[in-house]
């Protein structure tokens, strides 16, 4: 008895002992935004290790969760040094924390000055990666549909689709004829299932708000534009949302447990034409087991709502990622935070990262032309963004308010996809919670 | 006749028991089996055994563990669970012999503030405990033991005092009278005595330990992941949720409480009974 | 022996008082102050007087609609869970073979964590659903059936055990008394049994009432809230307001206040039942 109760007091002591000491880790505090790199930043770390000796802690939010963790850790006393933050509304809600980082090399080295978050003199955001999104779509099942004899349309090829109006009659006679084509549906899955929703509340959203800016000539840098909106646009996005499930392959009611990982296994296992995506979901459909589709085959459309003159409308390129270094970290860990952004950004083997592991697009003029991405849907946003003869539409949901209004948007497409809302219903939804969390965001 | 009749309704009614139990395992078998398909054939077919073309052997079980780290959350979680309970066990005994053996405003005070503790819901403080946490660094698997021994002492200080308030006065006197001081009377005299009272505390705590979420996330979660915080986060990966993953790692967190509970099922439903009746 | 142990103090309560201050004193009493301001951090808080309260209370809000969605799922859960748990134990005090294993089985889902149990149902509803061509998502009460359904099978076995240890200190003769006198079985049931068993029913009610009031992680795995929050329960509709979106910290605190106080209500009411029972005895 003597003996155990000694043991127990032992391990209370030491308990209390190493709680007080273990809290001290190593490395500056990256909180990353992207799960999809989680991966590529491990080795990053250990690189950069290996390289430099100093090291990096990377820790992943869960999809969804950025907001909430950057919530939770940014009050702690080991609070991370490195985070990004989504654009001018992330700005606004963490300005407390944002480092001014004008006089840095990594702010030297943005090809474009103006992507930068800037507030009066400073620099508090700086963009680390162009992406680009459309509709990718699958050049071989779209082929043996230009070859059917019984089609209704009379398209040669995909670039004759330059509208929606276009891309509705190519759908929807491609639905018809999808037992020939051997496919279930058109579409992937629209994936609903909460934090499997923002290709819908975020990424389609972002276009009719692109035209309802442009038709209010709405500045992104002055707040008091973007209070409340319209949604003028409406009707396009209920078009081109409808379009999607019903061609989709999966029934509009079985949406809620759906996920984007669903979406992409469809795609590249051959069981749809196409789906609403960005370039760095190339990586998810390369690593589906029993992928059918070839990189050459993957190509990519920009995605039309049904506005006038949209044929000349590229595909959504911008950035919602931007690097701050955290204002109330140490002198030293915020030095040592800029470092290795830099390294990662200027150094050969930090860009060889850049461009191999984690597939970005980065907007630095460290990078010359061929070091550019090597994946077939990151070549193609490059090769989009260089058509003279196309616009980009911009990433203007970098202004939308936060999780909570997304969250919100999602589960109201959900209810209307099952038949549970009315369009009207969603509307005000969107209208509602829109003006509701941008007041409490910019305040 | 009779008899006849008492023997065809006693097959009847194990009959209907048995396939009651089966109906109450037929869930954990159908995770089971979905564990061995491949992920894009569970959701849309759970109950479709894996055939030649779903099968994937331990495929499913091998993402899981390196997606979401298993071993290393099984180590959290154990290294947790077992120090919080050794921490409850002997912090919590101590405390309850000595509020119900001295008298005193304070002391009543204390002991009313801990029965108190037992009622206020997680939600209420869950967002200030995990300042506090922050602020004097318990944010690893260590201190939060510290936060388990606090959350658990309302239960256990209570139902060890009842135990204690059945342990006659005499023995303790005679320990004093023989030279021993307090510590020494405790640990040789009163410490035994209470020892099926502990099994039966260490049980209830180490299950709500073993098994809670809220706590181990908001504290500790960004950096160590217990069981049930690491399946939650192979739940959230952005866009990369893989069911096969998940139904293996459910299956993998099963096994342990399956083992646990197959070597003291006695124990445990005893103490979760006495637990229920006296709190 | 008390004057000794007295000065003890420091050794026997302070390993337990340091921790029951940090983890709890201290949070409540600053959970209650900040549920009066507006705060984003601890250090940041504005007073605001009871504005978050009105908030809450607001139409807007999801906070009466997660109320009363939980008072719903509670009182089908307890009758349910009881209903279920005593007539299983019924059974098995009847002196069967194999009545040791059943009790075990029927215990077991009992042990598995709520976050676990939440993915398993989610699971099996969902394919069960999906030959109606929807999914738990598609309307709340599919996600409310879910719930009372994984709620039964957490907790029948649960209560089952507590009624099985009550009907065993039944004493036999009282039965023999009861079937010589022409009692049937439903009014030896009625009239003896029940009666006898008060004290446990008393036990398992409010046992299964606290559980699926205060429930959470079986919530957020199974449903989290979908459609919408409509199937949010009082503890996750809290923890939505707070990780949700920033600027909502200081109404969820609020929730939280109002969830405590409706749980110590039910204490309170429970101690009463408890007491008045003994006083009975």
């Amino acid at each position: 008895m003597k003996k155990l109760s000694f043991i127990l007091l032992m391990a209370l002591l030491c308990v209390f002992l190493l709680s007080s000491c273990g809290g001290m880790r190593e490395g500056v505090y990256f909180l990353n935004f992207k799960p999809e790199s989680a991966a590529a930043y491990n080795e990053i770390a250990a690189a950069y290790k290996n390289e430099t000796g100093r090291s990096l802690r990377v820790v992943t939010a869960a999809s969804g969760t950025y907001e909430q963790t950057l919530k939770s850790e940014i009050g702690k006393t080991d609070a991370p040094v490195i985070f990004q933050i989504n654009g001018p509304v992330g700005y606004a809600a963490w300005k407390d924390y944002c480092l001014d980082l004008k006089g840095t090399k990594l702010y030297e080295h943005l090809s474009d000055k103006s992507m930068a978050i800037r507030d009066g003199e400073g620099v508090y955001g700086i963009p680390y990666v162009v992406e680009g999104y459309g509709i990718i779509y699958n050049k071989r099942i779209l082929d043996a549909y230009f070859a059917l004899p019984n089609r209704a349309t009379n398209f040669q090829s995909v670039d004759e689709v330059n509208s929606f109006i276009k891309l509705k009659a190519l759908v929807e006679d491609m639905t018809a004829h999808k037992a020939e084509l051997g496919i279930d549906g058109v579409f992937a899955v629209t994936s609903l299932q909460s934090g499997e929703d923002w290709r819908w509340q975020t990424h389609l959203a972002n276009l009719p708000i692109y035209y309802e800016f442009l038709d209010k000539e709405v500045d992104l840098g002055n707040k008091n534009d973007y209070k409340e909106i319209a949604f003028s646009y409406a009707d396009r996005y209920k078009a081109i949302f409808d379009l999607y499930l019903n061609n989709s392959t999966t029934d509009p009611k079985l949406l809620g447990s759906k996920q984007v990982a669903d979406s992409m296994a469809e795609f590249a296992l051959g069981k749809c034409a196409m789906v609403q995506n960005g370039n760095w979901a190339y990586a998810q459909i390369a690593d589906v087991a029993g992928n059918t589709v070839k990189p050459e085959e993957v190509g990519f459309m920009p995605i039309y709502i049904g506005v006038s003159e949209e044929e000349s409308q590229g595909l959504c390129i911008g950035t919602e990622n931007y690097f701050a270094i955290n204002k109330n970290a140490s002198p030293e860990q915020q030095a040592e935070g800029i470092a290795f952004l830099e390294w990662l950004f200027t150094s050969e083997t930090g860009k060889r990262y850049v461009t191999e592991k984690l597939d970005f697009i980065a907007p630095f003029d460290t990078f010359d032309e061929n070091e550019g991405p090597t994946d077939p849907l990151g070549k193609e946003v490059s090769e989009w963004l260089n058509r003279e003869e196309n616009y980009s539409v911009p990433w203007v949901f970098t202004v939308f308010p936060g999780q909570g209004f997304k969250n919100d948007f999602g589960a109201a497409l959900l209810q209307y996809a099952q038949g549970n809302k009315t369009w009207e219903e969603v509307k005000a939804v969107f209208i509602n919670r829109w003006k509701e969390e941008q007041a409490s965001a910019l305040q | 006749m009779t008899h006849v009749r008492g023997k065809i309704t006693t097959v009847a009614t194990i009959a209907f028991l048995s396939l009651l139990c089966l109906l109450f395992v037929l869930p954990i078998f159908i995770v089971l089996f979905n564990s061995f398909k491949g992920q894009f054939f569970i959701a849309n077919a759970p109950f479709a055994l894996p055939n030649t073309d779903t099968f994937v052997g331990l495929l499913n079980y091998k993402n899981g563990i390196a997606k979401i780290g298993f071993f290393s959350a099984f180590g959290y979680s154990l290294l947790i669970t077992v120090l919080s309970v050794f921490g409850i066990l002997l912090t919590a005994s101590m405390t309850a012999w000595y509020v119900t053996r001295v008298r005193g405003r304070g002391v009543k005070a204390l002991y009313y503030a801990l029965v108190f503790s037992m009622i206020v819901p997680f939600q209420m403080v869950m967002f200030t405990m995990s300042r506090v946490a922050n602020l004097l660094h318990l944010e690893n698997p260590l201190g939060i033991v510290v936060l388990y021994i606090g959350f658990g002492a309302g239960m256990s200080v209570f139902m060890f005092s009842g135990f204690v308030r059945g342990i006659p006065v005499a023995l303790e006197e005679a320990a004093e009278i023989d030279g021993c001081n307090p510590i020494k009377t405790f640990f040789y005299v009163v410490f035994p005595l209470l020892k099926p009272t502990a099994i039966m505390i260490a049980i209830l705590n180490a299950m709500w330990i073993w098994n809670d979420y809220l706590l181990p996330y908001l504290v500790i979660g960004s950096q160590y992941r217990t069981i049930p915080v690491a399946v939650q986060y192979l739940q959230g990966g952005y866009g990369s949720r893989d069911m096969g993953a998940l139904m293996a790692m459910l299956i993998l967190a099963i096994i342990p409480i399956i083992i646990f509970y197959a070597f003291s099922q006695k124990s445990i439903i005893s103490g979760v009974v006495a637990g229920a009746v006296k709190g | 022996m008390h004057k000794a142990l007295k000065k003890y103090f420091p050794v026997f309560v302070f390993p337990t008082l340091i921790p029951f201050v940090i983890s709890f004193l201290i949070p409540v009493v600053m959970g209650i102050y900040l549920s009066f301001t507006k705060f984003t951090t601890v250090s940041n808080a504005t007073f605001v007087g009871l504005e978050n309260y009105k908030q809450l209370f607001s139409s807007g809000d999801n906070f009466l609609h997660a109320l009363w969605f939980t008072v719903r799922f509670t009182v089908v859960s307890t009758l349910t869970v009881n209903l279920f748990a005593f007539a299983l134990a019924l059974l098995l005090t009847k002196g069967l073979p194999g009545t040791n294993f059943f009790r075990t089985v029927f215990f077991m889902p009992n042990l598995i964590g709520g976050i676990v149990l939440g993915y398993i149902w989610q699971l099996i509803i969902n394919g069960l659903l999906s030959g109606l061509g929807v999914d738990i998502t598609y309307s709340a009460s599919y996600g409310f059936g879910g719930m009372i359904l994984l709620t039964n099978w957490q907790l029948i076995g649960y209560m089952m055990i507590i009624y099985i240890a009550a009907l065993q200190n039944i004493p036999r003769e009282m039965k023999e008394v009861a079937a010589i006198d022409g009692a049937n079985a439903w009014q030896s049931l009625r009239h003896i049994t029940l009666p006898l068993v008060m004290p446990a029913v008393t036990i398992c009610f409010f046992l299964t009432l606290t559980n699926s009031f205060k429930m959470f992680d079986q919530n957020y795995a199974l449903t989290g809230g979908a459609p919408g929050r409509q199937t949010s329960m009082l503890a996750l509709d809290i923890f939505q307001t707070f990780y949700g979106s920033v600027g909502s910290e200081g109404v969820g605190q609020a929730k939280a206040v109002v969830f405590f106080i409706l749980v110590a209500i039910m204490a309170g009411v429970q101690l009463y039942f408890t007491r008045r029972r003994e006083v009975d005895a």
